[in-house]
């Protein structure tokens, strides 16, 4: 784990309102793996950091996806080029990928898209057949950018690929799903994935497993950490009836 | 930096980690241990404690609001998996206790007795997020007093109280835990808040209130903790909102021995080492020392 002091070194728009800021934090970069995240404080700005997963990481940079929703994510949006922020990770467990699964389908909904391009990576370096598999509310919300050539996009006004839930568009005979998007969209994944790993969210307080704010409840029925033991689960380990399912992927504020 | 007794514990430095910050000490990387003074644990009931069901914590303005519940592994596996490694740390560690009744923070207390590793306890009597304890006792001055009493009764360590900030009179509460046998009083715990989402117009907190912790309760915590300071002999160990070495001084001329920090662990992993590093470049002894002798001879 690092704290460095990261410059904001680009900053593009890869759908409405969605942006990817690129941080330079050489050794974050060179660590993070698939699922992770940094934590990302700004000041001035809200008290707290705010967790976002690990979009890419190459050559001394590390990329986030971002949402302006709330003061936080808003006053990251607007950092000009050059200014830096408190970049704390890599943290949390990743993905883990199962090489003998043949294939894999990384499904996401909207922001959830964020750790996919950084898991399509490292399935291909396993040789996995990667599919990627998009969903949004519209055409103009869907990311602009994808991994791979096996792609499957869904919408819920129908305006591009398969009219309807990004759940309807995961290929059939697929080895193994990771999935991240709404709790809401997780929950219907588990149902008919249940081995599915899933990355999850919660609002968290430090990032570190020191609050034990960010509570995930287990089946097992003991609360974990998402920011430690998650944010990636076996989609059947989750009580999702007890995570809040009224919380956004990328909530932010 | 040596020779700081404060309430029976021999710190290294002014500058504690306070309770629930810090987990159990085994996992706060980037924190610059030898600036550390010392840290009390997650607070710890005689049973395992699943804690409450999320959301548990919402960001405030300058401030948050938590409601863990704490959760926690029950005081047997506290014995058989962190003490043993406290007792080769070079900083001391105080337990959190909490109990439901008088009989079982007694109970507790007698339990960690001699205990290796542990340096020192500190009642927890203003947890506002449990259905049973926690804050009741800390509201009224005689309940505050009989758990004070029972723990004294039942262990040899240090005894520390950690005081709530829900009382009409502070001093009170603070007086009747003195002569009760307390070695030491830390003010304050968080204060009760409570915030609601907009779309679903619930709380957002899944217990529906939580502790205000963070800047926003500092000056409410030095009034408090000043207070406390005036109306008794043993040391008082300042705690609420402090990011830094002027927040800590603040507490340390209204009259505290020490200081605990505790959101701002969550902040920058190494709030206490930044802090406890910019007091020393302050010299902050011989301000502290200062400022006492030009008040009490001015
Ligand atoms: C997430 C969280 C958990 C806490 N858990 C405990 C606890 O177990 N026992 C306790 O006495 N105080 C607990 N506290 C209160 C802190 O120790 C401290 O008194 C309070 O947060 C005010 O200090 P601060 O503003 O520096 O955080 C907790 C606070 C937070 C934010
Ligand atoms: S966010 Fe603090 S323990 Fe996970």
């Amino acid at each position: 784990m690092f704290e460095l002091q990261a410059p904001l070194i680009a900053r593009r728009e890869v759908a409405s309102g969605m942006w990817v800021l690129s941080f330079s934090a050489p050794e974050v970069a060179a660590t993070a793996r698939a699922g992770q995240f940094v934590n990302l404080l700004l000041r001035p700005g809200p008290l707290l950091r705010r967790p976002f997963s690990v979009y890419r990481a190459t050559s001394g940079v590390v990329e986030v996806l971002l949402k302006p929703v709330g003061a936080g994510t808003a006053g990251l949006a607007a950092l000009a080029l050059g200014e830096s922020v408190s970049l704390l990770g890599p943290l949390g467990s990743g993905f883990q990928l199962d090489q003998a699964a043949g294939s894999v389908a990384l499904v996401s909904g909207g922001l959830g898209v964020a750790p996919m391009p950084l898991a399509a990576r490292a399935a291909a370096a396993l040789g996995l057949q990667v599919h990627w598999v998009h969903g949004a509310r519209t055409a103009a919300e869907l990311c602009s950018e994808w991994e791979g050539r096996r792609v499957h996009w869904a919408t819920d006004d129908g305006s591009i690929g398969y009219h309807g839930s990004v759940l309807a568009a995961i290929p059939e005979g697929i080895g193994q799903v990771v999935a991240c998007g709404p709790n809401r969209m997780l929950a219907a994944l588990a149902a008919r994935f249940p081995r599915a790993q899933v990355a999850i969210e919660t609002y968290m307080g430090c990032g570190t497993g020191v609050c034990l704010g960010c509570a995930v409840p287990r089946t097992s029925g003991v609360y974990d950490r998402a920011c430690k033991e998650g944010p990636v689960y076996q989609a059947n380990d989750i009580r999702w009836d007890v995570l809040p399912q009224h919380l956004h992927y990328g909530l932010g504020a | 930096m040596s020779g700081l007794r404060v309430g029976g514990v021999e710190l290294r430095s002014p500058v504690l980690a306070a309770s629930g910050t810090f987990g159990y000490g085994t996992e706060v990387p980037l924190c610059d241990r030898p600036r550390l003074g010392g840290m009390v644990s997650k607070g710890i009931f005689l049973q395992p404690r699943p804690g409450t069901p999320p959301p548990r914590i919402v960001e405030t303005p300058s401030g948050m609001l938590n409601a863990i519940g704490l959760q926690g592994p029950g005081v047997e596996a506290l014995i058989r998996d962190y003490c043993p490694l406290w007792a080769e740390w070079d900083f001391p560690v105080l337990v959190n206790i909490n109990g439901e009744s008088v009989d079982e923070y007694a109970e507790l207390a007698a339990r960690l007795d001699g205990v290796p590793g542990v340096s020192g306890l500190e009642i927890n009597i203003s947890c506002p997020n449990v259905r049973e304890g926690g804050m009741f006792f800390g509201k009224d001055p005689a309940q505050a007093a009989a758990v004070t009493a029972a723990v004294r009764r039942s262990t040899r360590l240090p005894v520390w109280v950690k005081l709530t900030p829900a009382v009409s009179d502070l001093a009170e509460v603070a007086r009747a835990c003195e002569s009760a046998g307390a070695d030491a009083l830390c003010a304050i715990n968080t204060l009760v808040g409570m915030s609601f989402d907009l779309g679903t117009g619930r709380p957002r907190l899944a217990f529906g209130t939580g502790g205000l912790s963070g800047p926003a309760i500092r000056p409410i915590a030095v009034h408090l903790a000043h207070q406390a300071a005036q109306s008794v002999a043993i040391p008082v160990i300042g705690i609420g909102g402090i990011g830094g070495a002027e927040d800590a001084l603040e507490f340390l001329y209204a009259g505290c021995q020490a200081v605990q920090i505790g959101t701002a662990t969550f902040i920058d992993p190494n709030a206490i080492g930044k802090t406890m590093e910019a007091l020393e470049a302050l010299d902050w002894r011989r301000l502290v020392e200062g400022t006492r002798a030009a008040i009490s001879s001015g």
